[in-house]
């Protein structure tokens, strides 16, 4: 599903060149679920960027359901991350003016959809539990029913990858636990996760862990629920 | 269809944001209403200015006594115009058809039995009828034997049978004009005011031999309306005449004309100077209001592009292509101006609708200046918009989610 290949990102910050990125090979098989973890400034954001095609690498390559990425018009880019990915953000990113669903219609304003697109979004809502807050604006919703909303926005073009930064980095423990919860739910209907956070906890709740270091990955291991799942 | 989403997505920040929509609009209100006004204004003189003109006749020339005159400003006339000028303009000049002479005398007391009015007398000939295209509806015009026997008869125009007959026949009424009884022969057909301000209808037309033996005991003329052949050769004639005249009244060169020639040309010159003085200064306050309106638009559009970096990231995001973002912004920036635009007509109309109830402003057709006024709107918008939608179109979607 998502296969890169000595993938490196340079900034350039007041003339002096800065390697965020070094060198990067990593191959993540369609249906995982992958966390990311790195202190802050290692570069996480960085990299899900380019894994979310919201950004380019340096030098490399990118292969993303077997197209490669690096060879993509910006159109064609829009159009994979409107109707192959799925986004959710750490400060969730909603329109402050727009109500849940109307933030949750946003990707299908962008796709060739014609269906009824309020109907769907209470779909969406509904199933992250919150068919009750469809008319609520953001500013009227918990942090959690927030991300709640983000998420539902991002599932509602049904996409295969889910890339979350920092997903419950502005949340209390039980919001966390909810938003991992629906993670879990929607890694078992066969998407691939990818979250990137700093949280052991929360990165443990992955199948498969990496750790990222001076721009490298230092390691790259299944985690002890996957293990202790396989042993059981 | 992914055009209508996008656009009521537009919609949708105009409508969230409406005084920032409001202040976009500003701008573009007054200067589309000026532009209304402008247009219609404009229209309406230029009508006004070629019905004046066809009632002057494409094909004629006016010869007024005295120099340097202008149509409808009275002033003490010489005494240098005589009947035989006009008779040899006709008969020397080749391209003449014909010509009309006559004695034009404003503010005359007339009388009918106990009803008193004034009247503007006019002595002339029988073709004036023709020559002026008016004609007499109830009764008739004048005719020759009437000005062979220097007859008194007189045809009046209708706010004088108002004056002077309450519903009673005039025809054949015998009137009192300047203490001289008259009998009334026609009625003239309705004309309302001149461009000047001269109520046509309240001419009383006699004969011109009567007028100039009997009434004002004079043997000059106010002016001689001259018909041409030849349109085309209608500076040559000018000439003609004027270098005829000159000659009959013995200017020797350098002297002043001591009469006027009005051509129809001068006629839509003189008219049209009026409405252009005006009209440039309400162009110029449109001009600028609209230019105004297209700066703050724009200006207001990147402010409004930077408070919404993080919304154009997260469409990006989501999905939307750089075109998605322009034409968003553009929608909303043509939208608010457009709208814009139709407030600023409506209020044109509304203030051409008093300005025409309190003034003589006349104005034309109102569909056309709205319709130039909304597109001169939608332009400003598209130009005010382009800079920032593109600018909105361009930002790096990481940046703009910062
Ligand atoms: N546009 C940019 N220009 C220059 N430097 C940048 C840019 N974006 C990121 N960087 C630098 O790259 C490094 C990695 O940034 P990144 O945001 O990927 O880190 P992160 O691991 O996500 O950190 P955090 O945990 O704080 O979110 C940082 O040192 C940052 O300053
Ligand atoms: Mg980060």
């Amino acid at each position: 599903m998502i296969n890169v290949q000595n993938l490196s990102k340079v900034f350039n910050k007041d003339g002096v060149e800065v390697e965020v990125l070094k060198d990067i090979n990593l191959t993540i098989e369609k249906g995982e679920f992958v966390s990311i973890m790195a202190p802050s400034g290692m570069g996480k954001s960085t990299f899900l960027n380019i894994l979310g095609c919201l950004d380019k690498p340096s030098s490399g390559s990118y292969t993303l359901d077997g197209s490669p990425v690096q060879n993509m018009e910006d159109d064609e880019l829009s159009q994979v991350r409107n109707s192959k990915l799925g986004y959710v953000f750490q400060s969730f990113h909603l329109l402050p003016r727009m109500t849940a669903w109307e933030n949750v219609i946003l990707p299908l304003i962008y796709s060739d959809d014609d269906s009824d697109m309020k109907e769907k979004a209470v779909e969406v809502l509904n199933s992250v539990g919150l068919g009750d807050r469809i008319n609520h604006l953001p500013r009227e919703l918990s942090g959690g029913q927030q991300q709640r909303v983000a998420i539902a926005r991002a599932l509602i073009n049904n996409p295969r990858i889910i890339f979350a930064d920092e997903p419950t980095g502005n949340l209390d423990s039980s919001s966390s636990a909810e938003v991992m919860d629906i993670f879990r739910t929607l890694h078992a209907q066969g998407r691939t996760l990818v979250v990137v956070t700093h949280d052991p906890d929360v990165g443990s709740q992955a199948d498969r862990m990496i750790e990222m270091k001076d721009g490298r990955i230092s390691s790259d291991r299944p985690t002890r629920s996957l293990s202790e799942e396989n042993a059981k | 269809m992914r055009i209508i989403r996008m656009a009521s997505q537009a919609l949708q920040a105009m409508k969230d944001n409406k005084v920032r929509s409001f202040l976009m609009m500003l701008g573009v209100i007054i200067g589309v209403a000026t532009l209304t006004i402008i247009t219609s204004s404009v229209m309406g003189a230029r009508s006004q200015v070629m019905s004046r003109v066809e009632r002057f006749g494409l094909d004629q020339i006016m010869v007024m006594a005295g120099a340097g005159r202008k149509p409808g400003v009275p002033q003490p006339t010489p005494t240098t115009l005589k009947v035989e000028d006009a008779n040899a303009v006709l008969s020397e000049i080749s391209n003449v058809k014909d010509v009309t002479p006559q004695i034009n005398r404003r503010d005359i007391p007339i009388k009918y039995q106990n009803k008193n009015s004034y009247a503007v007398i006019v002595a002339t000939n029988p073709n004036w009828s023709e020559i002026w295209n008016t004609q007499a509806e109830n009764g008739r015009f004048l005719n020759e034997s009437e000005v062979a026997r220097l007859s008194r008869v007189a045809v009046i125009g209708q706010t004088l049978v108002n004056d002077l007959f309450e519903g009673e026949d005039p025809v054949g009424k015998q009137i009192n004009v300047a203490n001289n009884p008259f009998e009334i022969i026609g009625v003239l057909e309705k004309k309302g005011s001149s461009p000047t301000g001269l109520d046509l209808d309240s001419r009383l037309i006699i004969p011109l031999t009567t007028g100039m033996k009997r009434v004002f005991n004079q043997d000059y003329i106010t002016n001689i309306k001259i018909v041409v052949n030849d349109t085309s050769r209608m500076g040559d004639t000018v000439n003609d005449v004027k270098m005829l005249l000159r000659e009959r009244h013995n200017l020797a060169p350098g002297v002043e004309d001591d009469f006027t020639i009005v051509t129809p040309t001068l006629v839509m010159a003189l008219a049209s100077k009026v409405a252009s003085t005006f009209s440039i200064f309400l162009i110029l306050v449109s001009l600028v209001s609209l230019v105004v309106g297209a700066v703050v638009i724009a200006n207001i559009m990147f402010i409004s592009v930077n408070e919404r970096k993080s919304e154009i990231g997260i469409r990006r995001a989501v999905g939307a292509t750089k075109k998605d973002v322009l034409a968003q912004f553009l929608i909303e920036s043509v939208t608010v101006s457009a709208l814009g635009g139709l407030i600023g007509a409506v209020l044109g109309v509304i203030t051409l609708n008093l300005l025409s109830t309190f003034s003589k402003m006349q104005s034309g057709a109102i569909l056309m200046p709205i319709i130039i006024a909304i597109t001169c709107a939608i332009i400003v918008g598209l130009l005010a918009g382009i800079q920032p939608a593109r600018k909105a179109s361009n930002l790096d979607p990481i940046e703009a989610l910062k």
